[in-house]
């Protein structure tokens, strides 16, 4: 083969790898000091699938998951419940700038975390099933109400060896494990 | 040497004792009233059905109370706690209030109470039964003493060719009745199933003072799930392994309901600070433990496997900030790698194994 044919042939590569390569999926404010947050509310998350306990489910366990991180401590949701009522914020999962500045106020959090459940429970294709979940987080900052950090993740769906063997996948709660780690995961890193 | 008719007769002597030692154990007779003078007994009060479906609850208290008057345990007469609550018109029979303790101390001489809760009752095959019983006392501040579970399933020892198996829902309920009986009275308890933990499943921002006794008042759970009654089963449980740690004085919960009942404590979606601050004071408490339970399934069936999925947080007064917090979601099959070995058959045990673990690896002494 000409060496002149080789720069026109890795730029083809290199191009068609960065094709391969997926949207970025987390947002971090490059001018916010993580380390001095403390305290966090996790709000109710929004639900956009049709099993209707999908949102309290995952707000469960990424509770329980950020608090075992000893990273940040979570404020108990019946506290969180108490900011919402007191301020009056009608729309929770989707608090405004002046709502959250109030709430965090009452509560006593350093920043507050809003979230959706886009997909939840399972999955078809053809013949195939499994079980998928796809959620995204964002942490606002209580002083401004500024988006600091922002984070989306999927697990499960339909795998080869579900097309190949069938099979339902992994269990929910399994899959909800691993995508709440996976964006506690992208939180820290 | 003895004569042939001596040996005969002697093999037949050993025969007829073989047999008799075969033949199953006849119930020792036993009313209530046979109780006598009840002076300083135990009051069974009526046992709470909080299985989700029907129980033979009368027969079962019967049958416990006539197995631990067997064991010793002397028993106040069934008429005479009958006419205490109706003089004193006492319906909620999951729990005791302190004036309703002392109440009964006075008129009955009754030095303590046995509350009971079916968990689980089901006939189909197969049977399976779980039961939990708290002996409480009378005193002035009720207290609770010892506090037992039972979960028997008919398939939780199949053996092979499934020879182990138990169909009739009876014999499983009598099996289950014995051993709560001698839990009760001194006995071996049943053993806790082992439920292997994730690492980040529990949360403890610092451990417990080894050297201090705590005060816990554990506040029913909230049932996120269909089964209507998991959250309070699940906080029998946590109270249960509290009290078995020994470290902590766990808040009789028929005072806790009593408390909030007459201040009108509602929670909305968990316990407020603002709640906890009040209850830390109403009840004299340093922690609070309260949860969530999204999961609490027996499916029928022989081999359907239970599934269990809470979360737990127990708030400190001192410092008003949560100090442990545990979730985790496991089925009976979790633990099974071949031939069904380590199936864990009903919620109830696999509940009690979760809680036990993580009370254990985190609170315990």
């Amino acid at each position: 083969m000409p060496k002149r044919w080789i720069p026109p042939i890795m730029t083809l590569v290199l191009l068609a790898l960065a094709g391969c390569a997926g949207p970025a999926e987390v947002y971090r404010d490059a001018n916010m000091d993580f380390g001095a947050l403390h305290t966090v509310a996790i709000m109710p998350l929004a639900n956009l699938t049709r099993e209707t306990s999908a949102a309290e489910r995952v707000r469960d366990v990424f509770t329980t998951k950020l608090l075992a991180t000893g990273a940040l401590y979570v404020i108990p949701p019946g506290e969180v419940a108490r900011g919402i009522s007191r301020v009056g914020i009608s729309n929770p999962v989707a608090p405004s700038t002046e709502e959250l500045t109030k709430v965090a106020g009452v509560i006593k959090a350093d920043a507050v975390i809003t979230g959706t459940v886009k997909e939840y429970g399972e999955v078809r294709s053809g013949s195939s099933a499994a079980n998928s979940i796809s959620l995204s987080f964002q942490l606002l900052e209580t002083q401004t109400g500024k988006v600091v950090w922002s984070a989306s993740t999927t697990m499960g769906g339909i795998g080869i060896t579900d097309r190949l063997f069938g099979g339902g996948g992994e269990p929910m709660n399994d899959i909800t494990e691993r995508a709440v780690n996976d964006a506690i995961k992208k939180l820290f890193q | 040497m003895p004569s042939r008719n001596s040996f005969s007769s002697l093999v037949a002597a050993l025969l007829v004792l073989l047999v008799a030692g075969c033949a199953p154990l006849r119930r020792a007779a036993w009313t209530g009233d046979e109780a006598g003078n009840a002076e300083g007994g135990v009051a069974i009060l009526p046992l709470q059905n909080l299985s989700g479906g029907t129980a033979p609850v009368t027969e079962l208290r019967q049958e416990l109370a006539r197995r631990l008057a067997l064991r010793g345990m002397k028993i106040l007469p069934e008429a005479q706690l009958e006419q205490f609550m109706a003089r004193h018109r006492l319906r909620y029979v999951g729990g005791m209030d302190a004036a309703t303790a002392q109440a009964l101390r006075r008129e009955t001489g009754a030095r303590g109470v046995l509350i009971t809760e079916v968990e689980l009752y089901r006939t189909p095959f197969p049977p399976r039964v779980a039961l939990t019983s708290r002996l409480v006392t009378t005193e002035e501040t009720p207290r609770i003493v010892r506090m037992e579970s039972v979960a028997l399933s008919g398939d939780d020892a199949p053996g092979l060719l499934g020879v182990g198996l138990v169909r009739r829902p009876q014999e499983v309920t009598d099996r289950a009745l014995q051993l709560l009986a001698e839990a009760l009275t001194g006995g071996k308890p049943q053993p806790i199933p082992r439920v292997p933990l994730g690492s980040d499943s529990v949360y403890l921002a610092r451990p417990l003072d080894p050297g201090r006794s705590y005060r816990v008042a554990v506040l029913p759970f909230f049932d996120k799930g269909s089964h209507g009654y998991a959250g309070e089963i699940l906080a029998l449980h946590f109270i249960g392994e509290l009290v078995r740690q020994g470290r902590f004085q766990v808040i009789e919960p028929g005072t806790v309901r009593e408390d909030l009942l007459r201040y009108r404590i509602i929670m909305e979606d968990g316990v407020s600070l603002a709640d906890a601050e009040l209850l830390f004071g109403m009840l004299s408490t340093d922690l609070i433990l309260t949860g969530e339970v999204n999961d609490f399934e027996d499916l029928q069936g022989a081999q359907a496997a239970p599934k269990v999925d809470f979360s737990a947080l127990l708030l400190e007064r001192s410092s008003r900030r949560a100090v442990w917090s545990m979730g985790d979601h496991r089925t009976g099959m979790d633990r099974v790698h071949f031939f069904d070995i380590g199936r864990i058959t009903t919620a109830s045990a696999l509940a009690a194994g979760m809680v036990h673990q993580a009370v254990e690896e985190s609170l315990g002494r």
